[in-house]
């Protein structure tokens, strides 16, 4: 589904390479997990994945198949990625003032139905069709009629960010420390949704620092990123590794 | 104070001569009032940038121009105001400063609330209009309210009476349907009484985009002790035209005065706010809204004079630039020696959406008691980037992504008023503008 081939990055304008040649292969059905220390460059790579404009890719290529077709998705605008059913669940979910998290799922959910050449969903049906994802993720319906993640607590906007990973529906959805902040009953409850959500033809990147997680959301790969690079891969069973005996024993 | 009277005669053709034609048939009291306002107008002149208080508004362009008095149009259709009229509401139209009994609906049966124009008021209740016209003073004027004075003959005067309170909303449009170059002076005069209660909307509309003309617009707002006045100014004038205006409100112990200028239309436009706090108890709020494109210039000046103990005062001025347009925010506060116990809050924010887009903001406070609490800000910035990343990762275009955020920016001053019926009206006006973005 997904090849990231040979990615080298760095802060666009900056000098620092942060990605220093990543290769990745995801099919689908399949739930990736990337695990490493404080800055090795595991956000960087979810953030390049979403097309963030502060980074630079100086090489390499990310190419995504849908529909039998392989684009190169840095080519692409973070809303075309978005479209073509790439999703990004964020670390710090962006507080939005003034904008009513309904309006804006509304707005979401519509574009991937123009896109689609579909039908745009009226409020009324939308409300419905919104109010049984909240439901999977035990979320108050009060939700909807605030701004978006304004004022809301960490777990909130965590199980904001699935909620909106429920509603569209994605086929590759990148997880970026979707555990940090999250108290045991609601990670319990945003894996579930994760796990809910996934299916035979999408897949999930899972990126965390921890093992806990990957109890809940368990994966069939793990990768271990240190600077900038992959030094690892194996099944769930190097996290429990990892979990026992740091990162020391992998840096050469 | 400049002394500029060169070219005074050039802006507007013979205006002395069209001071003395309005006063043919007024009472001498009115006619000494226009010629003394004259006199006051010509005394100053036309500012310009070497004022303190003009230094950011250049109006030299107005000043060049030369503007005759508008002409009545009998040709204007009900179709052209159909967007604007609404039959719930008390309309109270005027027509390139006309009153226009054709389109007005005044229900004389509304109890609660007395309507005339200006002309019918000085024959029915001299008394009353003169002590209204002659409660400010007339040294302390500026050069436009001086204008306004000597050049308006037809205008509203709107009393909503003692213990009255108004369900209707009382919509004050002045139409700018005209094909030459010419100048308005709305005026209006409201009173709001003791415990009365009313939501008035001032809307400036221009009908012909290409057409430059001037109004200088002048209200005076009277709020009696416990009175609430919900008041709402929307300028929406030609691409092409100036506006000036000027509302001045004073407000006795208790009353409760909640505003919001709205500002879409016209080349340059200045709006002056000045409210009088001349009791205790009292709270003002005065929000403000501009969303200026290309060239378009956008001029808020407000100046809150606290006189009395234990009041309150808000202001929030929010604005979207576009373009190469810009923006003047001035906020002025008074605190004076007596008025402890005064809360007094100013912020201004400013998103810049142009590359050659520029604001000037200044606030301006004075303070003589000891025991107040008064805050200031500014800012002026972009649209975040992370914010607009995070709408796009949800698949939204970066366009349309700019436009929620901008929406969101200014959302809290687009639901100010209770009445969804204001709110419609500013949405209906702004849409165009937001959907430019």
């Amino acid at each position: 589904m997904i090849e990231i081939k040979n990615i080298h990055a760095k802060v666009a304008g900056g000098d620092t390479e942060i990605l220093k040649g990543i290769n990745l292969t995801i099919n689908p059905g399949e739930v990736h997990a990337i695990m490493g220390p404080n800055g090795s460059g595991k956000s960087t790579l979810s953030k390049i994945i979403a097309g963030h404009p502060e980074y630079e890719v100086t090489e390499g290529e990310i190419l995504y198949e849908s529909n039998f077709k392989k684009t190169n998705i840095l080519d692409l605008e973070p809303e075309e990625r978005a479209r073509e059913g790439i999703f990004l669940a964020f670390q710090y979910p962006v507080e939005i003032p003034g904008v009513n998290t309904s309006v804006f799922l509304r707005a979401a959910f519509n574009e991937i139905c123009k896109h689609q050449g579909a039908e745009e969903m009226d409020t009324l049906d939308f409300d419905e069709y919104i109010r049984s994802k909240m439901k999977l993720l035990e979320m108050d319906e009060k939700f909807i009629t605030r701004p978006v993640n304004e004022d809301f607590s960490g777990g909130e906007k965590k199980r904001n960010e699935i909620l909106q990973m429920a509603v569209l529906n994605p086929r590759f959805a990148v997880l970026d420390e979707t555990d940090s902040g999250l108290d045991i009953d609601s990670m319990r409850i945003v894996s579930d949704g994760v796990n809910k959500l996934k299916a035979k033809g999408n897949a999930q990147l899972v990126i965390t620092h921890y093992q806990r997680l990957l109890n809940y959301i368990v994966p069939d790969f793990v990768h271990i990123l240190i600077d900038g690079k992959i030094v690892k891969s194996e099944g769930k069973e190097l996290a429990l590794a990892v979990e026992e005996k740091g990162y020391d024993w992998l840096i050469k | 104070m400049i002394t500029q009277t060169q070219g005074n005669n050039e802006m507007i053709n013979n205006l002395d001569k069209a001071v003395k034609e309005n006063s043919k048939d007024a009472p001498k009291w009115l006619e000494e009032y226009r010629s003394n306002a004259l006199n006051r107008f010509q005394e100053l002149g036309i500012p310009n940038v070497k004022d303190e208080e003009w230094k950011y508004t250049n109006i030299s362009s107005i000043a060049k121009t030369s503007f005759q008095g508008a002409q009545n149009n009998e040709d204007t259709t009900l179709d052209s105001l159909k967007n604007y009229i609404n039959e719930k509401d008390i309309n109270i139209v005027f027509i390139n400063g006309f009153f226009s009994k054709k389109f007005s609906t005044i229900d004389d049966s509304s109890s609660g609330i007395s309507i005339s124009t200006l002309q019918d008021a000085i024959l029915s209740d001299e008394k009353k209009i003169k002590s209204l016209l002659e409660k400010y003073n007339e040294k302390e004027t500026t050069s436009f309210v001086a204008l306004n004075k000597a050049l308006s003959t037809d205008g509203i005067l709107i009393s909503i009476e003692k213990k009255a309170v108004m369900k209707k909303l009382i919509h004050i449009l002045h139409i700018s349907d005209t094909q030459a170059t010419s100048f308005t002076s709305p005026r209006t005069i409201i009173t709001s009484e003791k415990l009365s209660e009313a939501t008035v909307l001032e809307s400036h509309i221009g009908l012909n985009n290409d057409q430059t003309y001037l109004a200088n617009a002048l209200t005076d707002i009277f709020l009696e002790e416990n009175a609430i006045l919900h008041y709402c100014k929307i300028q929406a004038e030609s691409k092409k035209a100036y506006h000036l205006g000027n509302t001045r409100v004073w407000q006795e112990r208790n009353s409760n005065f909640n505003s919001l200028s709205v500002m879409i239309g016209s080349a340059i436009n200045r709006n002056d706010l000045d409210i009088v706090l001349n009791g205790e108890g009292i709270n003002s709020t005065l929000n403000g809204l501009y969303m200026p494109f290309d060239k378009q210039h956008m001029d808020n000046h407000t100046c809150v004079d606290h006189r009395f103990p234990n009041c309150t005062s808000n202001q929030l001025y929010k604005g979207i630039l576009s373009d190469a347009s810009r923006a003047v925010f001035n906020g002025k506060i008074f605190v004076k020696d007596l008025a402890q116990q005064t809360n007094s809050y100013q912020l201004n924010k400013n998103i810049l959406l142009g590359k050659d887009c520029r604001v000037d903001t200044k606030p301006q406070l004075e303070i003589f008691a000891d025991d107040v609490k008064c805050t200031h800000g500014a800012t002026i910035g972009q649209l975040n980037e992370d914010e607009l990343f995070y709408l796009q990762t949800r698949c939204i275009p970066r366009k349309e992504a700019i436009r929620m955020l901008s929406k969101g920016f200014i959302n809290d001053l687009l639901f100010h008023f209770e009445d969804d019926n204001v709110s419609q009206k500013i949405h209906q006006l702004l849409d165009p503008s937001l959907n430019k973005l």
